[in-house]
């Protein structure tokens, strides 16, 4: 057999190879995450070792409708765990992380955050940040009440975006106003 | 035109003396330790406004409040008396003038206490702008604001009973509503500061909302007192009685005009635009 011939063989041989493993690891990553909440994790926390840290998203809604259909108070401690842990494999950033559990688990609004005044910063774009902080409160929705039955912590949330609304429309029209 | 009454705001000034001095110590500050910047939405200079506001009001409803007593109980006879489509009757014609000359009363009051309402609301307003303005708008960061709005219930938590209501204060008279303000600001001096911003942007609000009603209601003021002027030669009860009627009671004494007018039309009359046989 010619060389040439030979590599080329070889050469396609280990192409498939390759593709064989891609899909496997494809199926792998996108393999439906079921179970308790524990075991859960803990599949997703193998799978994210292991080439998946693309579907982080994915895993971690998943894993909240497991929580949502196992609620418990332990779920905001479990969910804190899990975020701690992906910053220390270096899945997440510290920050992302700090988001998502906000965004889900904590009374304050991530949609509200800033280090500039609020009439430069806030007022401008004061409805898009309502609209963000009223999905937010969606979100709060799912990880507070839902999942981890604070019902006392949602309502406490619920009233801060009203507040926020009413402060906001008044300081953005004094802003607008110059303050007299 | 009744002449008009002092103001009293030498008499506010001296009742308001001591009170006031009491409450400059804790007027100087207001956000509770840890909750961010010290933010000083209610220096005396605001707590007078809102208090005088409050006592211009309640003036405003005593005044008032008589005259629309009365055109209740005329209102009331006019009614029992049957006189609905009773045309020609002196006696229902004589009730319909009585009517009449009480609401012509109440638009003479109102155009002689509404210019101290206007100026007082007008100044609790600018002086509120000015602190949300400077104190929220120019020194807190979104981080912040929302740091010390949590802070009223992190520090010390707001129950249904002291929380201040939002906005929609219907069924409220003008002059309870600012005792009401008056009493959670001084009583929250030196507490967290998050309701404090919640208060402050409440009154704000209700405030420009007083504002644009007084303003529609000086300028319908002239007008209805012209036409019922003219209506008094032909002793008739209008639509538009009952609906000024509505509108001071909604800004006075906090009901709304799908509540019922005080003085509702015993009968259609008026109803049609007037056309002026002068008119192209």
């Amino acid at each position: 057999m010619k060389p040439s011939i030979l590599l080329f063989l070889t050469l396609g041989a280990l192409f498939a190879l390759a593709g064989c493993t891609t899909t496997q690891t494809a199926e792998h990553c996108t393999a439906r995450v079921a179970g308790t909440l524990d075991a859960a994790t803990l599949d997703v926390e193998q799978r994210l070792a292991s080439g998946c840290e693309y579907h982080f998203d994915s895993y971690f809604r998943d894993l909240l409708a497991i929580a949502e259909d196992n609620p418990a108070a332990s779920n905001r401690v479990h969910f804190s765990d899990f975020l701690v842990r992906q910053v220390d494999t270096g899945t997440l950033s510290r920050r992302r992380a700090e988001e998502l559990y906000n965004r889900y688990f904590a009374i304050k609004f991530v949609s509200l955050r800033g280090d500039y005044n609020t009439c430069s910063q806030t007022c401008p774009i004061r409805q898009r940040v309502l609209a963000d902080m009223r999905t937010e409160l969606q979100h709060k929705e799912q990880g507070l009440l839902r999942a981890s039955e604070d019902a006392t912590s949602f309502y406490r949330a619920d009233t801060l975006l009203k507040e926020t609304e009413l402060v906001l429309e008044a300081t953005c029209r004094a802003c607008a106003a110059g303050g007299s | 035109m009744t002449k008009r009454k002092p103001t009293g705001r030498g008499r506010i000034a001296a009742t308001l003396a001591l009170p006031l001095l009491l409450l400059v110590p804790a007027a100087s500050v207001l956000a509770a330790p840890g909750t961010g910047p010290v933010v000083r939405l209610f220096p005396t200079t605001v707590l007078e406004d809102i208090r005088e506001t409050g006592q211009v009001a309640e003036d405003m409803e005593n005044s008032l409040q008589q005259v629309i007593h009365r055109m209740d109980l005329q209102q009331d006879l006019y009614s029992e008396s049957l006189c609905a489509g009773a045309d020609g009757d002196a006696g229902c014609d004589r009730i319909a003038r009585q009517l009449g000359a009480t609401y012509l009363e109440m638009l003479e009051l109102m155009s002689d206490r509404l210019p101290d309402m206007e100026r007082s609301v007008e100044n609790t307003r600018t002086s509120l702008e000015k602190r949300l303005h400077e104190e929220i708008g120019l020194r807190t960061t979104p981080t912040s604001l929302q740091d010390s709005l949590l802070g009223a219930v992190d520090g010390a938590p707001v129950t249904g009973a002291d929380a201040p209501a939002l906005r929609g204060r219907s069924g409220v008279r003008l002059s309870d509503r600012f005792r009401q303000y008056y009493d959670l600001v001084a009583t929250r001096q030196g507490g967290p500061g998050g309701s404090l911003s919640v208060i402050a942007a409440d009154i704000y609000l209700d405030m420009e909302d007083a504002s644009r009603l007084i303003a529609a209601t000086q300028q319908e003021i002239a007008r209805a007192s012209l036409m019922e002027q003219l209506n008094q030669s032909f002793g008739l009860i209008t639509p538009e009685m009952a609906q000024v009627v509505g509108g001071v009671k909604e800004i006075l004494f906090g009901e709304r005009g799908a509540d019922g007018p005080i003085a509702a039309p015993p009968y259609a009359i008026g109803e049609a635009p007037f056309v002026s046989p002068l008119a192209m």
